[in-house]
């Protein structure tokens, strides 16, 4: 008996122990008030050096602490930021900016038109992945301490959208050698980074900026970033309410979520469906025929795709042009409704009535059914699909380029970004180069052009390439960010992520 | 005894160096375009050299460990090459996450396979028969399983606990133990089950030796016959498998901290490995090791405590 009595008080006191760190959980604040916003979000900053800082899913790390010359505002339409006014020479190669004078670093630097320039010249020459959008920049010059003068080597359409992300973020030019630069950032944003309260790659905090020169674009006095690398993990830590509001990878999730209270704000980020790569027929001669390519574009039960690999969460289209955009042209989206009959005839017109071979790239990352879809799909028309497993180089392969055809999600931006990533012949998502004077016509008058002529002209080569069949669109996926009740937001065109001022409290 | 312990010491800093050595070479052969995939698949071929060149990626493989190994031994493992933050500084931050978890789920497992074990060994009968059917079951059901089932029910539905996420014990003892405790037992259930089997068996043997019954006929009660010798002797082998048990519980700390997403070193190793951001997986491979080569010390220096003839061998 006193045995037994022993062990059970033993046992009690673990027992009681763990009750106790459980007494302690419910009692531990939840530090969710109209004061502190906690986000979650899938991805860290690589660090926060803003001469290396990327956009898109990270921004929010970023805009937290570093403004950007221009603002853009939720529709997309662009503001004054820490430029009050800018305006082009003109041939558009010239831009004035004129610059805040009331602006501090929170090392306590001014800001000023040389700090600008020297931040703009380290954008372009650092190893950030959009080092790119500078590539027109050819001098900064300050002209004075709130006059930045930029002359670029030519016209570029996207050049202001460009300053109001990361290709702006404005850094301490005293903190350049910082060596710890990466996880200490030093800029003059509506945020502090907390790095004693921080675990880089994990949890950032951050505190308002009391010397912010605009106050009405901060909403919460403490802000917090959680990174998770886990699904499972993003979604409990949703389901637990420990997010005011976080980015879904998954829409298969999303009825779990706005059980737990969250209310979905989607939007459309990409497209979903099948690049031709190789138009020239370099690599597969039946690429060369628009024929086969429209072809390729029939044989697409897009509608029954959406509803299995989408969930039914998206819009069917056969443009690689977003709504927002000015060549966006809603009789597009239906220009190649599914019709197996009419693709196995312009095979057949094309001299490929006997079959046809296609090879693909396939990733883990796809799965297994949308390859088994595709196969299924296009053998229905007499195309035979043959995958190969890239491994991880996936995208590697894709922009080397190894396939003619692969399946992809791309991005949908605004109209010169867009051009610039995968329809001119040096757009990286063009990897064979390939050209048409139609379509060098066209992107020269976006480029040069009034904006008038610019929209025309945009509408002409979405319709070009549609005919052309340069790509085989099935849907725009729906993106979801979600929010629970006590968090307000305008989710942001072109953008994954909204932006940080976009937050508000509901009440 | 000195000699034991510097003997011990010894070779626990050879084994570091070739752990080290080892990994360090194989993370290199597996690395890759390392400089490419930290710029980016669209970025210019200038871009990747100018990174490869800034991380020192463009020199020969034997200058670069070597570089790697000197600051390691004068305490500086480099920055992370995708965070920028200092390796010493992003490990150390991290091994209290782990050890929160490993050491606290390795104490809760000898106390309650100790009771158990016990129970099962003196009780026997059908105590025993349930204390194995329920290690067995323990033992089969995978520790994220576990994780899983503990999350839906104690956090999501009734809210006893975090989800997700970790408070330092220095900020809030109560937020410590509420991120740390449903992660510790779901460490610990697989290995309370194996440790029980083990002392449990060892017990079983202790008690059929003949010390045990004359012991009995000189007087003593059966509680402190079995509390105070039979547990010393059958404390041998199971300090051993809680050694190992401690050891597996650090590599099974990586899925559980991914599941609560708690910044533990699991955490760390798995981004830095899928990154192929070689600093920082060193550090973590450093921090395993020398945590590996401590308890181990600790074991035999317990064991030999426990039995000096541990000590001569």
């Amino acid at each position: 008996m006193f045995r037994s009595k022993r062990m059970a008080a033993v046992i009690a006191a673990v027992a009681l122990g763990l009750t106790a760190c459980g007494g302690g959980g419910a009692a531990a604040p939840q530090d969710q008030s109209s004061q502190t916003l906690t986000l979650g979000a899938l991805l860290a900053p690589k660090t926060f050096a803003a001469n290396q800082s990327e956009f898109a899913n990270l921004s929010p790390f970023y805009q937290a602490v570093y403004d950007t010359l221009i603002r853009m505002k939720p529709d997309g339409s662009l503001v004054p930021m820490l430029a009050k006014d800018w305006k082009y020479n003109a041939d558009k190669t010239v831009l004035t900016l004129t610059l805040r004078d009331d602006v501090k670093f929170s090392d306590g630097t001014p800001f000023n038109a040389d700090s600008a320039k020297q931040n703009l010249e380290r954008f372009k020459a650092g190893t950030s992945p959009d080092a790119q959008f500078l590539a027109a920049l050819k001098t900064a010059k300050a002209v004075d301490a709130t006059t930045l003068e930029l002359t670029l080597s030519a016209p570029d359409p996207a050049f202001l959208n460009y300053l109001s992300k990361d290709a702006s973020f404005m850094q301490s030019p005293a903190s350049f050698g910082n060596a710890d630069i990466a996880t200490k950032p030093v800029g003059s944003g509506p945020y502090v980074l907390d790095t004693a309260a921080t675990v880089t790659g994990t949890s950032y905090s951050y505190h308002r900026n009391p010397n912010y020169w605009d106050k009405g674009l901060v909403h919460y006095d403490n802000l917090v970033l959680n990174v998770y690398g886990d699904q499972t993990s993003l979604l409990n830590a949703i389901k637990s309410g420990q997010l005011n509001a976080a980015n879904t990878a998954d829409n298969n999730t999303l009825t779990e979520i706005q059980a737990a209270g969250y209310k979905v704000n989607p939007l459309q980020l990409n497209w979903a469906g099948l690049i031709l790569f190789d138009r020239a027929g370099t690599t597969n001669p039946a690429l060369k025929d628009v024929r086969v390519r429209q072809a390729l574009n029939y044989a697409f039960d897009t509608k029954a795709m959406l509803q299995s690999i989408g969930q039914g969460y998206g819009e069917l289209t056969t443009q690689v042009f977003p709504p927002s955009s000015a060549a966006y042209d809603k009789s597009l989206d239906s220009r190649y409704a599914y019709n197996p009959a009419k693709a196995k005839e312009l095979l057949a017109q094309a001299g490929y009535a006997s079959g046809l071979t296609l090879k693909l790239p396939s990733s883990a990352l796809m799965g297994n059914t949308l390859p088994a879809l595709i196969t299924q799909q296009l053998k229905d028309v007499g195309i035979t699909a043959e995958f190969t497993d890239t491994g991880n180089n996936f995208i590697a392969d894709l922009l080397a380029p190894k396939y003619g055809v692969s399946y992809m999600i791309l991005e949908q931006q605004s109209d010169w970004q867009l051009i610039n990533m995968k329809i001119s012949p040096t757009a990286p998502w063009n990897p064979y180069k390939y050209e048409d004077p139609k379509v060098d016509e066209l992107i020269n008058k976006i480029h040069v052009g009034s904006t008038d002529e610019q929209t025309a002209a945009a509408k002409e080569l979405n319709k070009y390439i549609v005919e052309q069949a340069w790509f085989a669109p099935w849907y725009r996926p729906q993106s979801s960010f979600v929010t629970d009740a006590r968090t307000k937001v305008e989710v942001q065109t072109g953008n994954a992520y909204p932006f940080i001022w976009s937050f508000s409290p509901a009440s | 005894m000195y000699r034991f312990v510097l003997r011990r010491l010894l070779s626990g800093v050879l084994l570091l160096f070739v752990i080290t050595t080892v990994a360090y070479l194989l993370l290199y052969a597996g690395g890759g375009d390392i400089a490419r995939r930290i710029v980016g698949p669209t970025a210019s071929q200038a871009q990747v050299t100018l990174k490869a060149s800034q991380l020192g990626l463009d020199r020969p493989l034997v200058v670069q460990y070597w570089d790697w190994l000197t600051h390691a031994l004068a305490g500086d493992l480099g920055r992370s090459w995708f965070n920028g933050q200092l390796v010493a500084t992003g490990v150390s931050s991290r091994v209290s996450v782990t050890l929160s978890l490993v050491l606290g789920a390795t104490i809760i497992a000898a106390v309650i396979s100790v009771v158990i074990a016990v129970l099962a060994a003196v009780r026997r009968g059908w105590v025993d028969r349930v204390v194995q059917f329920v290690g067995v079951l323990g033992f089969a059901i995978p520790g994220f399983l576990i994780a899983l089932g503990l999350v839906s029910l104690f956090a999501l539905n009734l809210k006893w606990f975090k989800a997700t996420g970790y408070v330092p014990i220095t900020t809030s003892f109560g937020g410590w133990a509420a991120t740390v405790t449903l992660p510790i037992i779901a460490l610990s259930i697989g290995c309370i089950a194996s440790v029980v089997q083990q002392v449990r068996g060892s017990l079983i043997d202790a008690l059929r030796q003949d010390y045990v019954r004359t012991l009995r006929a000189r007087g003593l009660s059966f509680n402190r016959v079995v509390y105070r010798h039979v547990l010393r002797n059958a404390g041998g082998p199971a300090l051993a498998v809680l050694a190992v048990q401690f050891i597996g519980l650090l590599g099974g700390a990586v899925i559980v901290e991914q599941i609560f997403a708690l910044p533990g070193l699991g955490q760390i190793a798995v981004a830095a490995t899928s990154q192929g951001d070689i600093p920082v997986v060193m550090g973590v491979v450093v921090a395993t090791a020398a945590i590996v080569v401590i308890v181990n010390l600790i074991i035999d220096l317990a064991q030999g405590w426990l039995n000096p003839k541990v000590r001569l061998s």
